[in-house]
């Protein structure tokens, strides 16, 4: 897919023909790619090495980028909630249940909106991602609260990014309906770190590492995101070409 | 509260705020970075420093006025935090970790307040008295009732205003900034709520550090209610998210109503916001 090959075509037709390509690859050897661009002025990248998970520029990019980071945190609670610590009380039992919950009906709530879209990076994939946890010790009650603030942390900062790099689209006024429903989950997740975090160490709820001394959260970039996530995913993350401001 | 607030009051005063930040592009840069570029004790001289270029042309008169509204309402924060730490009541209850606590949480909103005086300069408005009145200190219960009332509002006036940012000419390193207050405040309610659990508060083991369903806890009911208009501020128990009319079943899985609404906070209006305020402080 060089450059001069399609070089005759429109921005649209070299689009639909690159997703094509693409989309074949998927069904042959595990490549996956993260839905299409919302905007034409915008590239797409030039070359989709396999095993690689790009998200491209553009809305959708961002939601992939959430529906699998929700995806990752979802996978971690059912792993935990299959086989809790040995030393996990009732309460522990209880509260990951229902961080498992959340995080499921984020991940599906994502996977709708996607859907709709038609983009869904996974939506031809035959088996899901199988995300990596054996970094973690989740024997331990204080193993599987350290991975479930790691995971927390990283989310929060995710979630005070990502709004912001929601394309506007004034004709449909789609990023309302993004920016409303990010920022409704943000909060919840914010809520999920505080508390992992104070059964971790008793309150830690919004220690310096967490909120600076001008009151203010951890924000990261997608690119900043899929490198702290990158040991747990089982695929190459490319979140280069997603928007950045 | 805060930045959304201070928005939303410019916009009031003057329509055409946005397309002035938005074409300042170096005044709202220097507010999108200030974690990674500019010392933090620097930001709240960006902020200023941005809404002033932005309104230079304009009524400076209306400026500090729209601030200070914004500072009154993180001093009610802050205030009602001092106050119980100073509460001979709760002298006893209040000690240890959850002392610590509150300290911790005190630091910010006071952090949040020299953040809006320090950009208002000389024109800051002299801080107001908040009668909270002879409940809200009388028992540990009470004062974390209080406590999760406010910061639960607090996390619903910032999320309401979310759209209004990044929808007035998309000055998305305001909404960078906005958010990441709002977060905080998540963490001050869950934390709030979660030492409502223990032994000194009574116990109280069904609050959890999320909001389920439309429960208040023994806060005033509206903090958890519908806002106006309630199409675009549905109440803490709403169910339809993201186009999907009732997520409880809509799925392929069934979910419960409580773990659906616990997934999901909701935004509020800033007059309702201000009317609940106004129930429960005199200033």
């Amino acid at each position: 897919m060089s450059d001069s090959a399609f070089s005759f075509l429109g921005r649209t037709l070299r689009r639909r023909s690159f997703l094509r390509v693409a989309g074949a690859t998927a069904a042959s050897s595990a490549l996956v790619l993260a839905g299409c661009s919302d905007d034409d002025d915008e590239v797409v990248a030039p070359t989709t090495p396999a095993n690689t998970l790009i998200f491209a520029n553009g809305t959708s990019g961002v939601l992939n980028y959430l529906y699998l980071l929700e995806q990752l945190q979802a996978a971690f609670y059912q792993k935990a909630v299959d086989a809790f610590p040995s030393d996990f009380t009732a309460e522990d039992k209880a509260a990951f249940i229902d961080l498992r919950d959340h995080e499921v009906i984020h991940r599906e709530t994502l996977k709708y909106t996607l859907g709709v879209l038609s983009s869904a990076y996974d939506a031809n994939l035959t088996t899901p991602l199988a995300f990596k946890f054996e970094s973690f010790t989740l024997s331990t009650r204080t193993g599987a609260y350290t991975a479930a603030r790691t995971l927390k942390e990283i989310s929060v900062a995710a979630y005070n990014g990502a709004p912001k790099l929601l394309v506007v689209d004034n004709a449909t006024g789609s990023h309302v309906t993004y920016l409303k429903l990010l920022t409704k989950m943000a909060s919840v997740e914010a809520r999920h770190a505080a508390f992992v975090r104070d059964q971790l160490q008793p309150n830690s709820f919004a220690a310096p590492d967490a909120v600076g001394a001008a009151g203010l959260d951890t924000v990261k970039t997608p690119v900043e995101v899929v490198a702290l996530i990158a040991p747990y995913v089982p695929v190459t993350l490319d979140a280069s070409f997603l928007p950045t401001t | 509260m805060n930045l959304f607030k201070i928005i939303s009051e410019l916009e009031k005063v003057d329509p055409e705020i946005m397309d002035r930040l938005t074409h300042r592009r170096s005044a709202l840069t220097a507010l999108g970075d200030i974690s990674k570029k500019m010392a933090l004790a620097a930001a709240p001289i960006a902020i200023g420093s941005a809404f002033n270029k932005a309104m230079g042309q304009n009524n400076l008169s209306t400026v500090p006025a729209v601030l200070n509204y914004a500072l009154l309402l993180e001093r009610l924060e802050y205030s009602f935090y001092d106050q119980a730490l100073k509460a001979p009541t709760l002298t006893v209850p209040l000690t240890g970790a959850a002392r610590t606590a509150i300290e911790t949480i005190r630091a910010h909103e006071q952090a949040h307040v020299t953040l809006l005086t320090t950009a208002l300069g000389s024109q800051a408005d002299p801080a107001p008295n908040f009668d909270f009145g002879t409940t809200a200190f009388a028992t540990y219960d009470s004062f974390l009732t209080f406590a999760q009332a406010f910061e639960d509002t607090g996390v619903r006036a910032y999320k309401g205003q979310a759209v209004t940012i990044k929808t007035a000419g998309n000055p998305n390193n305001v909404l960078q900034t906005a958010l990441q207050i709002h977060s905080v405040e998540a963490r001050h309610a869950a934390h709030i709520r979660y030492m409502r659990r223990g032994v000194t508060a009574g116990n109280q083991t069904t609050i959890m550090p999320w909001i389920v369903n439309a429960e208040a806890n023994g806060a005033p009911a509206p903090v958890y209610g519908a806002g106006n208009p309630s199409a675009t501020f549905p109440a803490e128990d709403n169910l339809a998210q993201g186009g999907i009319t009732d997520l409880t079943t809509a799925l392929g899985a069934t979910y419960t109503a409580a773990d659906v609404s616990a997934a999901f906070d909701e935004g509020l209006d800033s007059t309702t916001v201000t009317t609940i305020a106004r129930s429960v402080v005199k200033f």
